[in-house]
């Protein structure tokens, strides 16, 4: 049961600090990539358009 | 009723910034495939952003906590392999990487690419039965939610479920993925803010060492240990780890992000690093369920655990996590909290309601269109038949979803309802993608026996969840490999294309 209690102990920081993580660099980074995202579908609306 | 003034200003600032930043995607919808896929415009961190929001829902938060109370911490194994599994399926590529460079935008389409029409307009009906009995449960659940936490009386429910839903509606009929891919931006900021927030709270006020004895006092080794929890063992294991790849490469809404990427590489990146979310999107709800256990477990033992009773009221387990959430937050942390579940309920919900009435318009309408021998519709008009079909979607979810209570637990529930097409679609595409010998007769039989294997068991003969998966994926497996040897042997062909 030891084993187990550590186990699960030390994925419950991997899960906690990595969400945490990847979220800081979600926030810090998706803002820009949304930006491209508008800029090439308005590029393709165009081509469409032609 | 539980909230503040603060509260409601912060979720009514919150509903009215979710519905301008989702009417701006209506703009850049030109044709089908930005409305389904957005262009094949999504980068990486981005991708990451509308995967991670789009598969957790408040539904995620309460079969989880669900699953903590009643199980401890054996339950973490669930979340495990699904985060584990996930990131197998990023780093390797394993169907989504030849998924995206065939440019599909549902899944069951692959079926007509490799198969044949009829197949694809069967595997339409068989995800669009599943998924929306699936998502059927979601609105019931998430009231209870939102009733509990916020104090909201019980009998507006039904109007603030139904009002929410019209909400996501607007913006996804309008905007398509364009719309859900920003509004899932925000929203997944949001929740993300709300899930490490609760999960402070929960461990502050339970305390760790309180939450460790407790589970170890009420389960004993059961409550740590999946291999001897007799809800778990060695057949859940195993058929968690068939369900999650199956989850990770075939299920709709998940896959159409992976089809709306750059690139296979930024498909196999969003994988990868959205499995690690994927580790917390599981073990913090059931970590705050094992919490709402320790606080509130003392009422008499049902099924190896004690009710949940809170302010002299005997609860159901699923309910005590949301109770506590009431208890332990103060004002202006609940409205984050509950702006934040808000957030994750609707960026869930618009993307299941476009991921299934994408499959009733693309897989269903249109190929059966085609074979009564009338013409393809135009993108403009394609994306109008998108958009009734939303409009369907919804109108049963309204109904179906705010009146039936699932049997059992939740999470097992909702992975019968998946398995029933799951199983049958997992092992017909990694047939039709890595075994030159499958062909159509392996394919109908796949998906025909992969659905009995999952209704028959569960509904008729009362089997366990763990049973029920192995027969349904192995029923499915052994239909592929027999109706491919039995029939004839596929032409070989180039790399195939969409077909649309």
């Amino acid at each position: 049961m030891r084993f187990w209690q550590l186990f699960w102990t030390i994925w419950l920081v991997v899960a906690g600090s990595s969400f945490a993580f990847i979220t800081l660099m979600v926030m810090l980074k998706g803002g820009k990539d949304l930006r491209v995202m508008f800029r090439d579908l308005s590029r393709q609306q165009k081509e469409d358009n032609r | 009723m539980n909230f503040a003034a603060i509260d409601w200003v912060i979720v009514a600032g919150y509903l009215i910034l979710s519905m301008v930043v989702g009417i701006i995607g209506k703009r850049y919808i030109g044709n089908v495939s930005h409305y389904l896929v957005a262009g094949r415009e999504l980068g990486v961190f981005v991708g990451i952003a509308t995967l991670a929001a789009t598969e957790i829902g408040t539904i995620t938060y309460m079969y989880n906590g669900e699953l903590g109370y009643k199980y401890g911490f054996a339950a973490f194994a669930a979340a495990l392999i699904s985060g584990l599994v996930m990131i197998i399926v990023g780093r390797t590529g394993f169907v989504i990487s030849r998924f995206r460079a065939l440019k599909l935008m549902t899944v069951p389409e692959y079926f007509e690419v490799k198969y044949s029409r009829g197949l694809r307009i069967v595997t339409g009906l068989l995800v669009a039965l599943g998924g929306i009995l699936n998502m059927g449960v979601f609105l019931k659940i998430e009231g209870e939610f939102l009733t509990i936490v916020s104090g909201i009386n019980v009998r507006y429910l039904v109007a603030v479920m139904t009002v929410i839903l019209l909400l996501e509606l607007i913006y996804t009929v309008l905007g398509g993925m364009v719309s859900i891919v920003i509004t899932d931006f925000v929203q997944y900021v949001l929740l993300s803010i709300a899930t490490i927030l609760v999960s402070v709270y929960a461990v502050y006020y339970a305390g760790w060492g309180h939450i460790v004895a407790k589970v170890t006092s009420t389960m004993g080794e059961a409550g740590f240990n999946p291999l001897v929890n007799p809800k778990f063992g060695l057949t859940f294991i195993i058929w968690q780890v068939l369900l999650w790849f199956s989850l990770h490469t075939c299920w709709q809404t998940t896959a159409m992000r992976m089809f709306s990427t750059k690139s296979p590489e930024t498909s196999q990146k969003v994988m990868t690093w959205t499995g690690f979310i994927f580790l917390g999107r599981g073990m913090l709800p059931m970590l705050w369920g094992i919490a709402a256990l320790t606080l509130f477990g003392t009422g008499a033992m049902n099924n190896g655990v004690p009710q949940p009773v809170v302010n002299g009221h005997t609860l159901a387990p699923i309910d005590a996590m949301p109770a506590m959430l009431a208890q332990i937050l103060g004002p202006g942390i609940r409205g984050i909290v509950v702006a934040g579940m808000l957030a994750a309920t609707m960026s869930v919900n618009s993307s299941y309601l476009l991921g299934w009435s994408s499959v009733i318009s693309q897989d269903v309408i249109l190929p059966i269109r085609r074979a009564l021998g009338k013409g393809a519709l135009s993108s403009r008009k394609q994306i109008f038949v998108n958009r009734a079909a939303n409009l369907f979607v919804s109108l049963f979810l309204m109904f179906w979803g705010l009146y039936y209570t699932p049997p059992g637990a939740v999470y097992l529930y909702l992975n019968i309802t998946g398995t029933i097409f799951l199983a049958g679609a997992f092992v017909s595409v990694v047939g039709g993608l890595y075994w030159r010998r499958s062909n159509t007769t392996g394919g109908y039989a796949a998906m025909l026996l992969g659905a009995a294997g999952a209704i028959i068991p569960y509904f008729f003969l009362h089997w366990g969840e763990n049973v029920t998966g192995f027969a349904a994926f192995g029923l499915a497996a052994g239909g592929l490999v027999i109706g491919s040897l039995l029939g004839r042997a596929p032409v070989e062909s180039a790399q195939p294309a969409a077909v649309g």
